[in-house]
């Protein structure tokens, strides 16, 4: 299909062009050109789900060229279902982000042309079905949410957006290194063309390769122990941008590493590697969930939030085996969603919180429940979802991995499931029981712009909505997927 | 160290037994040039074949402007301290000499090693030395003029990408047209890396002073 209404391309176009208007309109505009077009992005993206319905997978010659020469753009259920989950949480958080600005008018300079150009990576590096193409989607990726860390300027926030600058370079770095020994191998960087050329007895270069960029995207994606760079990136940032980060951000390398395991390295990746990325993603979920509990700091305890949910997602390596492969896929893609969704509206909430209260500071939080309670509630839907209840998305998730798990007899991962489940209640129940409180001596919780609690609200609703009717979604995602 | 030292030993390792490629891409890139509408391979590739990546590749440039215009803390324009006389005197003189220079690359990037990549980076040099010798001002905030030439390659690129798609694809120039539609977007690209690579030093001098 090639027609200038074609939603593929303009899913990278669309942010790249109003991000560069934003630009030269002047620092803090774009803000209502921003939302007009997300919601615009949102269409697109659920036109295209709907097309690949019917009529599967797509590609896309850019230029006309085709691989191996030109590069070449693919849409499966997968890259389809993260662009749909892209512009759902882009599309309220931009709503939230012009309140909020409204409010806290600090970072909001360049906020909007980076956050353009942010999406445009996104949609760019799901879309992508070249090797040096992605390389170049993480640079423009890394530098937007590095750009996105640094603009509330400030002592803290910089050193933050410094350590996230060399960690998530390093990454790309060893990515890079990886692009380069495959293209020594075959010749090609093209997805289409190394997937038939890639086997089991593989020379060592590729090995070597797969190697490297598994490690760089697992250290920007802040899986356990490469986690130190997330928590004061995310901690730190404005709460639209923490929300754009958590939610976002670290999906991006964590769609590459499926994409690579199991299509591109799948003849590659053995038993034992899965295991070990699975126990990694277990130590993720025990760490993470272990600091937020200690945290002071509301905006810190999300962020080791976010440290322990992403090990879940990693749990779908050990989980998809034969037997499994696709109730692990489809639970592990939920669980991004659901996760996104989710940690989205928390992180809204919680910068709600500290508009209201003036300060990032949990044992201040007395009052928020009577002054707020739209925001506490919507805080306390996305803990629902965390912790994997019923009727969230989360629980779907949950419930897709627990079955894959006790299908194949991984019986260790279930009780590490429910585990978890409790530890993230234990973090979620610290914050509510706080905000329940009186208004202690001295504090004073002030209302907040209506748009910031409903915005926020939007986000934790859908991430229930998609729990309910979730159906359609993994159907898509198995489009183009061999069952 | 250890570790380094033993990813060096796997790397050489590795690529002392590499196999002979399955694909050749410079042989296709030669049997394509005739559709180009240039005559480099390298200009082939970084704004026909792979131009999608090239068109990335601006916006990284621009972000990474973003990101130093984000930390700056000045508000607005900082008056240029005066220099040698001399200075000054050669400044004038060579600046617009490198602006030839700059031309002379784009233009000949069509048949030869040069381009709007190399034509910036001459015309970023002059900008930097204009403003040692105190000739320009230094901008943190840059105003709406200067804000369109630091996008207006990006967004030339922009136009003839989407002006291909209404003919079809994204970025698939008419074969006969190809050679004029490079060298517009070259002339845009130039002008706004110039400006870009300027800006990361002009925009970051009051911070470090």
């Amino acid at each position: 299909m090639s027609s200038f209404f074609d939603p593929l391309p303009w899913l990278v176009m669309l942010p790249l062009v109003w991000g560069t208007i934003a630009f030269m309109l002047g620092a803090g505009r774009g803000a209502r050109l921003a939302i007009v077009a997300i919601a615009l992005q949102l269409l697109l993206a659920l036109k295209l789900a709907g097309q690949m319905l019917e009529g599967g997978a797509r590609s896309y010659a850019v230029g006309g060229w085709g691989a191996p020469l030109g590069i070449d753009l693919a849409a499966d259920g997968l890259a389809a279902a993260m662009m749909l989950l892209t512009q759902a949480v882009a599309l309220p958080l931009a709503v939230y982000a012009r309140g909020y600005f409204a409010a806290r008018p600090a970072g909001s300079a360049l906020f909007w042309p980076i956050t353009g150009y942010l999406l445009a990576a996104l949609n760019a590096l799901f879309l992508s079905a070249d090797l040096f193409n992605i390389y170049v989607t993480l640079e423009l990726l890394g530098l937007a949410a590095v750009g996105l860390v640094a603009i509330a300027g400030g002592k803290q926030p910089l050193a933050a957006a410094m350590r996230y600058l060399l960690a998530t370079l390093l990454g790309s770095g060893a990515y890079l290194l990886g692009v380069a020994l495959i293209y020594g191998a075959y010749g090609s960087v093209s997805l289409e063309v190394l997937h038939p050329l890639v086997a089991a007895e593989a020379p060592l270069a590729v090995m070597l390769a797969a190697v490297l960029m598994l490690l760089g995207l697992l250290l920007k994606t802040a899986l356990f122990p490469f986690h130190f760079w997330l928590p004061p990136a995310h901690g730190g940032a404005p709460a639209p941008v923490s929300a754009l980060l958590s939610a976002l951000v670290v999906k991006a390398s964590f769609y590459l590493v499926v994409r690579l395991w199991l299509e591109l390295f799948a003849p590659l990746a053995t038993p034992a590697a899965a295991q070990l990325i699975g126990l990694l993603g277990a130590a993720a979920i025990l760490w993470g969930s272990w600091h937020a509990l200690t945290q002071t700091r509301l905006k810190m305890l999300v962020a080791y939030s976010t440290v322990a949910q992403i090990g879940y997602l990693f749990l779908l390596f050990p989980l998809a085996t034969p037997e499994t492969a696709a109730s692990a896929f489809q639970g592990g893609v939920m669980q991004a969603m659901a996760h996104g969704l989710a940690k989205a509206a928390m992180f809204a909430a919680a910068g709600s919180m500290i508009v209201a209260t003036g300060r990032d500071d949990i044992s201040h939080l007395g009052g928020v429940g009577v002054q707020l309670p739209l925001t506490l509630f919507t805080f306390g839907m996305a803990g629902v979802t965390l912790m994997g209840l019923p009727p969230s998305a989360g629980f779907s998730a949950k419930w897709l991995l627990l079955m894959a798990a006790v299908e194949s007899g991984q019986w260790w991962w279930v009780m590490l499931m429910i585990g978890g489940g409790l530890l993230s209640a234990a973090y979620v129940f610290k914050v509510l029981r706080r905000a329940f409180l009186p208004v202690a001596e001295g504090d004073h919780v002030t209302p907040v712009p209506r748009v910031l609690e409903w915005s926020a609200f939007a986000l934790a609703l859908a991430a229930v909505v998609l729990g309910l009717y979730g159906e359609p979604l993994l159907q898509l995602l198995m489009v183009g997927r061999m069952a | 160290m250890l570790a380094a030292a033993g990813l060096a030993l796997a790397l050489g390792h590795a690529i002392l037994q590499l196999p002979q490629a399955a694909v050749s891409l410079p042989t296709q890139v030669a049997g394509n040039m005739g559709q180009s509408g240039v005559e480099h391979p390298v200009t082939a590739v970084l704004l026909n074949f792979r131009g999608y990546d090239t068109l990335l590749e601006v916006a990284v440039l621009l972000l990474a402007f973003f990101g130093v215009m984000a930390l700056s803390q000045t508000q607005s324009m900082c008056p240029a301290e005066p220099a040698h006389a001399l200075l000054q005197a050669l400044a004038r003189l060579l600046a617009p000499l490198m602006v030839l220079v700059a031309g002379y690359l784009l233009w000949i990037g069509a048949y030869a090693p040069g381009g709007a990549f190399q034509a910036g980076a001459v015309l970023a040099a002059a900008g930097v030395m204009l403003r040692l010798a105190g000739l320009l001002p230094a901008w943190a905030q840059p105003g709406r003029l200067l804000r369109t030439g630091l996008v207006a390659g990006l967004l030339v690129f922009v136009v003839v990408a989407l002006i291909a798609l209404g003919q079809g694809v994204l970025l698939q120039y008419p074969s006969s047209a190809a050679g004029t539609l490079i060298l517009l977007i070259e002339t845009g690209l130039a002008l706004s890396i110039g400006l870009t690579l300027s800006g990361l030093y002009l925009c970051s001098m009051e911070t470090r002073a």
